[in-house]
């Protein structure tokens, strides 16, 4: 139990947060902003200046709201933001990929633009949402992971945020015929 | 005639599951690693960090798996223990402190290398990063970026003063553009510059090349495109010379008009932008290391945690197969001994050991082999045993029942001279109970004057060992009665048993019998003999009549001889009258201490010469010396024999009379040569008034048979081989 409570104790939690999720249906597809704050600290500043492809994992759960039991899964999602700096031009090269599929490509200069870029998400059409009948509450959850830490040195451990929850939503009804 | 496959040991079974376990875990070690490679590929890192990350993986599983392994190991064996120890397993107490050893011996020295090892490492990586070149490296990179961004800041200001020039002057227009080379070479060479050229948007206008530039070089439409919507953008072009830094500035230009773009471009000579880029990378390259600083100790960490559990698997393993190596045979002795100990004799112990070990489990089987042979053994001699002793207690059985209806008296004495058994017969001719007998010694069983006869005969007058014969005669209850008493020495006599037999035969019966057929004997003989002298006394008195009636002249010559007849016969049956009366007459006899030599000497001496050819001579044995006899008696007895000898050996010939001492009897043979004697006639031998002469009154070995037995003693006789006869007279010497 001691053991249990000690490691507990040692896993990594991060110190970046989620935050102002807001949702936005438009047409089919719902539109996603958020920040992320507190991600730029030292370590993650040291790793993307040092040249090393450093990457933030936002995952995204799509979920009908049920008052009295779980969340309903419907649709997931990731999304990947990897910089890596260029030394010699002094610029980060950054790639957004949505499931895998390259979104964007571009340099910047700069961490505040780089941070920006890598932590302030607006209006990303995530999932697609076509009209249907069941109007019922949906809600969009985030987390963001962050790279990992060793625990005690050499236990592999995913750095991750909370996951938090989008205000909710309903899907937009069909148009009348 | 398919052949049937042999069912593998429970060892090979062992070692397959093993290999199979082996294969499996390299198969999926195999997959895993596969698809995490892959995982990796598709984040778009570089190949360098998906192979360290991989070969962290593999590190993590290898770990993972060897702890899982030893955890197995560790805790299978433990319970195992455990479960031997609370079952009371013989040896499993020594077997759980030997794995302990062995395990303590190897995990307290491995872990503290570990921990110390690890310690070291983590210290060193930490030092590498708070060496001078921490702060070196990223200086030269600074230096090496701030040449660039100099390089690139002067082309900035260079490409905003010439774009002013080309505006000043009537941008890239038409006109403006006749005068546009020469002014550019100016601005080229005023300014320094190695590349200067004019675009409109994106499309080149003008440019001139400095010395340092073979061939007009192509600015990236990235570059363009970025000044054309920001104002101002940079940018690098490689070029065999070196690095080309270009700055792109725009002017805004009227609508409906391209923007004029002035690009400028200084080259960092090839040798010079190497060293940068080598700096800078260098640069990257530590810092990289610094970031993954946890990464690479926990790799290191994974290494050496690899080597100590591949070290702590092996000892385990070699202590537990060491341990399993000790404890086995013992176990296999220890349980063998708790077999035999329960009687299986035929248990043999397995356990494969070629040390020590092995020396004694063979010695144990073979001890076991011989405990087996000896047990087998037992039973059959104790088999045998029971037969037998079933067998000797149906003879014994037999053999008290035939004593006890046989007409035998049998008596049995052991060692201590106390009588053993004593049959029905016995008693009953001794006239005894059994009570007044059995478990008494023979003095006390036998105390009164004529019962201690047979005590005497058993303890003084008895040989060591072998048979003896002896005729008793007894009173007993006023009834004289006459024994023939058979003594045997038991040479194989069993502790506490008899040690010699005496069994008794009644001849009473049978001597009244033979004096009643003696007497019979002896009135036809007296009647013959009294016949034979009266028939010439008759023969000569019937003549002397007829002569006297007759009146012949010779009468009294006639009478003359007819009275000398009947004189001569009448003397005849006068003598044999004093016989008889003599042989009645015979007293008891009168023992006194006697030189046996001089009483043999002086009777030998009477017959010296008295038969011409027939030599008489006497020996007597040194040993001999004095013995209580009858003199007189046992001289008649003597003279009785050598008369007989005498008389039957022809001329020459030699009677001898030797004296002897035999077991504590006295015995005086009497040789002849002579005829011998028929094996019919010895049996009446010694009856009075039987004669194998034909003449003579046949009381002379009557009378040495009575002198003899009066003497407690008895007369026997046998061939003198080659020729004659030998009595021998045996009497007690003692």
């Amino acid at each position: 139990m001691a053991c249990a409570l000690w490691l507990a104790a040692a896993l990594p939690a991060a110190a970046a947060e989620i935050q102002a999720v807001q949702t936005t249906v438009e047409g089919e597809q719902v539109l996603l902003s958020f920040t992320l704050e507190g991600a730029f600290d030292d370590p993650l500043v040291a790793r993307l200046e040092s040249g090393l492809p450093t990457e933030i994992r936002y995952r995204f759960l799509l979920q009908r709201d049920r008052k009295r039991w779980f969340d309903a899964d419907l649709d997931e999602a990731t999304l990947t933001v990897v910089a890596m700096y260029d030394a010699l031009r002094r610029e980060y090269l950054v790639n957004v990929k949505l499931d895998g599929k390259l979104l964007e490509s571009r340099t910047v200069e700069g961490l505040d633009e780089l941070a920006r870029v890598m932590t302030r998400m607006e209006r990303l059409a995530i999932f697609p949402l076509r009209p249907s009948s069941d109007r019922r509450r949906l809600l969009v959850r985030v987390r963001a992971e962050l790279g990992h830490k060793n625990l005690l040195g050499f236990i592999p451990t995913q750095i991750t945020t909370d996951w938090v929850e989008s205000p909710k939503f309903r899907r937009p009804a069909e148009p009348s015929p | 005639m398919s052949e049937e496959i042999p069912a593998p040991s429970p060892a090979e079974r062992h070692r397959r599951s093993n290999r199979l376990i082996l294969a499996g875990l390299s198969l999926l070690l195999v997959v895993f690693t596969a698809a995490f490679y892959l995982l990796q590929r598709g984040r778009d890192l570089p190949a360098a960090l998906v192979t360290n990350r991989v070969l962290l993986f593999v590190l993590w599983y290898v770990n993972v798996v060897l702890i899982l392994i030893i955890l197995f190991v560790l805790l299978r064996n433990s319970l195992r223990l455990l479960l031997e120890r609370h079952h009371r397993i013989l040896g499993s107490q020594f077997k759980t402190k030997l794995v302990a050893t062995y395990i303590g011996l190897s995990l307290i020295p491995v872990l503290l290398l570990f921990v110390i090892s690890q310690q070291l490492l983590r210290g060193s990586i930490d030092r590498w990063f708070s060496t001078p070149i921490e702060r070196i490296l990223p200086l030269g990179s600074k230096v090496a970026q701030r040449l660039v961004v100099e390089l690139e800041e002067a082309s900035a200001r260079d490409a905003a003063a010439v774009l002013g020039e080309v505006v000043r002057t009537g941008g890239a227009g038409p006109e403006a553009r006749r005068g546009l080379p020469r002014r550019l070479s100016g601005w080229l060479r005023e300014r320094g510059l190695d590349y200067l050229a004019v675009f409109e948007g994106t499309e080149f206008v003008q440019g001139t090349i400095g010395e340092k530039l073979a061939d007009l070089p192509d600015p990236a439409r990235t570059v363009l495109r970025e000044a054309v919507a920001q104002g101002m953008a940079r940018g690098q072009s490689t070029l065999p010379s070196g690095a080309l830094l270009v700055v792109a500035a725009r002017r805004d230009a009227a609508a409906g008009e391209a923007p004029v773009v002035v690009v400028t471009g200084r080259l960092l000579e090839a040798e010079l932008a190497g060293s940068a880029r080598q700096l800078i990378d260098a640069a990257q390259a530590f810092r990289q290391l610094e970031v993954q600083r946890d990464d690479l100790k926990a790799s290191y960490l994974l290494i050496f945690l690899m080597m100590t559990l591949l070290i702590l698997l092996a000892s385990s393993w070699v202590g537990l197969y060491l341990a399993r190596r000790v404890t086995v045979p013992i176990q296999a002795l220890a349980e063998g001994t708790r077999r035999i100990t329960s009687g299986d004799l035929d248990h043999r112990v397995e356990a494969a050991a070629d040390d020590e070990l092995g020396v004694l489990v063979s010695s144990f089987n073979q001890m076991t082999s011989e405990l087996a042979a000896s047990k087998t053994q037992l039973e059959t001699s104790n088999r045998e045993l029971v037969t037998a002793n079933q067998r000797l207690g149906t003879e014994r059985a037999l053999i008290a029942a035939v004593l006890e209806n046989v007409t035998a008296g049998v008596v049995s004495i052991d060692a201590d001279g106390r009588i053993f058994t004593c049959n029905r017969a016995a008693l009953a001719m001794l006239r005894q109970r059994e009570a007044e007998v059995l478990g008494r010694p023979l003095a006390e069983a036998w105390s009164d004057p004529e019962r201690r006869k047979l005590a005497a005969l058993v303890a003084g007058a008895a040989p060591a060992r072998g048979r003896m014969v002896r005729e008793v005669q007894m009173i007993l209850d006023s009834d004289w009665r006459t024994f023939e008493v058979k003594l045997t020495r038991m040479t194989s006599a069993a502790e506490g048993g008899p040690v010699a037999v005496l069994v008794l035969e009644e001849l009473t019966e049978l001597i009244q019998a033979q004096q009643v057929a003696a007497w019979q004997e002896a009135a036809r003989r007296i009647a013959h003999e009294i016949k034979n002298p009266l028939t010439p006394i008759q023969l000569a008195a019937e003549r002397l009549l007829a002569k006297w009636q007759r009146g012949d002249a010779d009468v009294g010559q006639a009478l003359e001889d007819g009275v000398e007849i009947i004189v001569r016969e009448v003397r005849t049956m006068q003598g044999m009258v004093d016989e008889f009366s003599r042989y009645a007459r015979m007293p008891r006899p009168q023992p006194v201490p006697i030189e046996v030599a001089s009483l043999v000497g002086e009777v030998v001496h009477l017959y010296r010469d008295i038969k011409p050819g027939v030599a008489v001579r006497g020996s007597v044995a040194p040993e001999v010396g004095e013995v209580q006899l009858d003199p007189e008696q046992i001289r008649r007895a003597l003279i009785n024999l050598i008369d007989n000898a005498i008389e039957a050996t022809d001329a020459p010939g030699t009677v001898e009379v030797a004296a002897r001492k035999d077991n504590g009897h006295l015995v005086i043979d009497v040789a002849d040569q002579g005829r011998g004697i028929p094996a019919e006639a010895r049996e009446k031998l010694f009856l009075p008034y039987f004669s194998t002469k034909g003449r003579g009154t046949g009381l002379g070995l009557a009378i040495v048979h009575r002198i003899v037995t009066d003497h407690h003693g008895r007369v026997t006789v046998e061939d003198n081989l080659p020729q004659g006869t030998i009595f021998s007279i045996e009497l007690p010497a003692e």
